[in-house]
């Protein structure tokens, strides 16, 4: 009840229907998670190493004693690093061009909202089309290289980021525009002091999650036609029905994403604190 | 999710308590004390208190802000335990929830997807209730009349104003005419025409209906002229600091009983009796 | 967005006619470019438009069904699995704590990258792309309808017990009302990356679907059929985005009330 609430954090202790019993409390510490969390992780390993071959034929499931020694032959002969520097060659390029022209096109629409609201059905038109879908167009007009999978990775981001920066623009209280605007500032200076640090944080969330989207754009692209790259691994070993294989692919790929990720975070808070300090 | 109260059941049961040992008390705290525990620190929110609610009986809690009063409801209504002491309600020890009051809180807790009528009737609809169609209809009908909401019932809580949801909340709580009611500030939000409303209301309700109620608020005119005994809590950790029977005869005037004698002198000996303790709650 | 006064906003009327002039010039600039430079890497919108009016008289009809029929399975055993879940897990403090980092670690996987893995498993028929569908439905459905538990307000639960609601009735009344919001969005959010991983399994190894059109059209490099093959993909993309806004809308009427 209210009270409850108003008491707590209090209160919430004292209220009881909903308390752990003595083994859930145990497992609530910070101690007993990352136990609880250990073991869920070792017993799914060990279950995989032992049933497949066993139950399942080692050949649809790989093990992951398997996985590792791949991954291990991988760095030890330097493989590894042709494709992923390929990878995230195109990554970063297409990351790069589709937040540059996501953030300008958004801040664009933003000063002029008359064209906004013209554009607007065609750009969500466009973004209905799953990305995806574009990757054999710009194949054929961009090659199998490098450039169709930059291509593939800046739309995506570019939508996202375009929309992003249009939320944050959205978002932004126009009572503290028209105040500004009383007090006799320019457009230019409320774009400098209003528009832009208002949806910073909005484009950076952009931004993170874009992370994960220009993974996926880059591996589809090479999945659907390259000659190296980490997406290429996993084409070409499931078309080898290389289950160790692509495992082991699919494992550099989600080292990478969480690394950029988690490095986007640091970023993204280290910028947004400094930002507040000014 | 464990509906009975899993860390009492290793007490000792109580030892049954016949009703004439309580006389006509609906609720009776004894030596009931609460510590609450923030990050491991114990803070006492409440001394060992001795209160008596009789049957039939209006009584308002006032107090400085954090001074324990709705802790005091919350373990009569069963959604906290006493650290030491005990409550009984209708000579029984309370144990888990209380399901035999109504409660109204400061912040409605009306459920946002259903209509105005909709969560009037939820009561109604509860297992233990379980009343058909058409009796709900008429009473839901009957009791938007009554808090004078007619019109609104097919509004969203979204839709309505704070003292309007208020309103919903204290018809959802009067239709299944619990026998005892708490109210946490219940009127807190409301402008000042509107509360004067809503007292008059509740004083007929309760009158009507027969019900017992325990009644916090900071707002000591508002308890003086609603109630029969008002208890004033010293500042946290809250302790019974005094007690006065408000003999006003009833049925009141919620509008003029302001202007009696034996309000202002009231008043003024409860409020010589409070400001102490507001003083010290601000300095906390 | 600036301007809030509504003397400078243009009428709607007037974006509407501007929408379709722009339309138009698109159009007919794309048809004279490529009537005046050659049109063999950007086919034509007449063309295009013979070739869907062509497809609709043929087997279009069968491909969407494929992609559709992809999309509902998935849809329904992933939500399903993933609001399951989420239920339980949501209402558990413990097993909550616990499960959810790690369910939040598999989904670091890229999910769509998981395609070629499916098809190997799978082969090529329905299977891989219901699989597909089914993973990326479970997973934001999962992380939707958990987060809709907790963020119900305790209050309410409480002051449906004191009104003395079961377990049963709890559960009906407040939590799964209450955790609605978010399902809704779920499938909202979902809808589009099914409709992505439909037809990415289908782009990769297919021969009904949509995605399997792209493909074809692709590797005979041609352009017509590949801009035609876009062009249905969008209209279908507009049509389930825009399914997915109004059934949000319908059943959260309730919260458009609000001011």
């Amino acid at each position: 009840m209210a009270s409850v609430s108003i008491n707590s954090p209090v209160a919430q202790s004292g209220v009881r229907n909903d308390e752990p019993g003595a083994l859930g409390r145990a497992m609530l510490t910070t101690r007993g998670l990352i136990i609880s969390r250990i073991l869920f992780l070792a017993a799914v390993l060990l279950t995989w190493e032992f049933a497949s071959g066993r139950i399942i034929s080692k050949f649809w499931l790989s093990t992951p004693s398997a996985i590792m020694q791949t991954l291990w032959k991988w760095l030890h002969d330097g493989s590894l690093w042709v494709h992923l520097e390929a990878t995230l060659t195109e990554m970063s390029l297409g990351y790069v061009i589709g937040c540059v022209a996501g953030v300008f096109i958004g801040l664009v629409l933003g000063f002029l909202p008359t064209v906004y609201r013209v554009v607007v059905p065609f750009l969500g038109g466009l973004y209905c089309l799953p990305k995806i879908a574009l990757a054999p167009l710009f194949v054929i007009l961009l090659g199998i290289d490098l450039g169709s999978k930059v291509a593939l990775v800046a739309i995506s981001v570019f939508f996202l980021i375009l929309y992003a920066t249009l939320d944050g623009i959205h978002d932004i209280d126009r009572d503290l525009v028209q105040a500004l605007r009383i007090m006799g500032a320019t457009r230019r200076e409320i774009a400098m002091k209003v528009l832009i640090p208002g949806c910073l944080r909005w484009v950076f969330t952009g931004m993170r999650i874009a992370v994960r989207y220009a993974f996926t754009a880059a591996i589809l692209g090479e999945v659907i036609a390259s000659n190296r790259g980490v997406g290429y691994l996993i084409e070409a070993f499931s078309g080898q029905y290389n289950s160790t294989g692509v495992f082991a692919a699919m494992l550099v790929l989600v080292a990478c994403s969480l690394t950029a990720s988690e490095l986007l975070t640091r970023w993204e808070s280290s910028a947004t604190h400094s930002k507040a300090g000014v | 999710m464990p509906r009975g109260d899993t860390m009492l059941e290793n007490r000792p049961k109580p030892t049954p308590v016949s009703a004439a040992n309580t006389g006509g008390a609906m609720v009776r705290m004894q030596d009931v004390a609460k510590d609450f525990s923030v990050r491991g620190k114990e803070t006492r929110a409440l001394q060992p208190i001795n209160l008596t609610v009789n049957r039939r009986e209006f009584v308002s809690l006032v107090g400085p802000s954090g001074c324990g009063k709705s802790t005091a409801l919350n373990l009569v209504a069963g959604l906290l335990t006493p650290t030491s002491g005990q409550v009984f309600y209708d000579g029984q020890l309370v144990q888990g929830l209380n399901e035999r009051v109504g409660y109204i809180t400061q912040k409605d807790t009306l459920l946002p997807w259903r209509t105005a009528a909709d969560n009037i009737a939820v009561p109604l609809e509860l297992r233990c209730r379980n009343e058909s169609r058409k009796v709900i209809r008429e009473r839901v009908a009957e009791m938007i009349e009554l808090v004078g909401l007619r019109g609104f019932d097919k509004h969203y809580p979204g839709e309505l104003s704070g003292g309007m949801r208020k309103r919903v909340a204290l018809a959802r709580t009067l239709i299944y005419e619990p026998e005892t009611l708490l109210m946490d500030e219940p009127f807190g939000a409301l402008d000042a025409q509107l509360k004067l409303l809503m007292h008059d209301q509740l004083q007929r309700l309760t009158q009507q209906r027969k019900m017992t109620v325990m009644f916090v608020t900071h707002d000591l005119a508002e308890a003086i002229a609603l109630s029969d005994r008002v208890v004033v809590f010293s500042a946290r950790p809250g302790r019974i600091r005094a007690e006065r029977e408000i003999p006003l005869d009833r049925p009141r005037d919620v509008f003029k009983v302001r202007f009696a004698d034996t309000f202002s002198r009231l008043h003024e000996e409860l409020w010589n009796e409070l400001k102490d303790e507001v003083v010290k709650g601000t300095d906390v | 967005m600036a301007d809030t006064t509504g003397t400078n906003q243009a009428s709607s009327t007037k974006i509407l006619i501007a929408q379709v002039l722009l339309a138009v010039a698109l159009v007919a600039f794309w048809e004279l470019v490529g009537r005046k430079f050659g049109y063999s890497w950007t086919s034509l919108p007449s063309l295009i438009a013979v070739r869907i009016v062509e497809w609709i008289g043929t087997d279009l009809a069968h491909h969407v069904t494929v992609t559709l029929s992809e999309i509902f399975i998935g849809l329904t055993i992933g939500g399903t699995s993933g609001i399951l879940l989420g239920l339980v897990l949501g209402r558990s403090i413990v097993l909550g704590t616990v499960f959810r980092p790690i369910i939040v670690g598999f989904y670091s996987v890229p999910i769509i990258t998981l395609a070629p893995l499916f098809i190997l498993w799978f082969g090529l028929d329905l299977a891989p792309k219901i699989v597909l569908v089914t993973v990326s439905a479970f997973f934001l459905l999962f992380f939707n309808t958990f987060s809709g538990v907790r963020a119900i307000d305790r209050d309410l639960i409480l002051s449906m017990r004191i009104m003395g609601a079961s377990s049963g009735e709890e559960f009906r009344k407040v939590i799964a009302p209450g955790a609605m919001t978010w399902i809704i969005s779920g499938v909202k959010i979902a809808l589009p990356y099914a409709f992505a991983a439909a037809v990415t399994g289908e782009l990769l190894a297919s021969r009904d679907g949509l995605g399997s059109l792209l493909a074809k059209a692709a590797a005979q490099f041609d352009m017509t059929g590949l801009y035609s093959a876009l062009v249905v993909l969008m209209v279908m993309g507009i049509v389930t985005s825009a399914i997915a806004v109004g059934v949000e809308r319908w059943m959260l009427r309730w919260r458009n009330a609000t001011g």
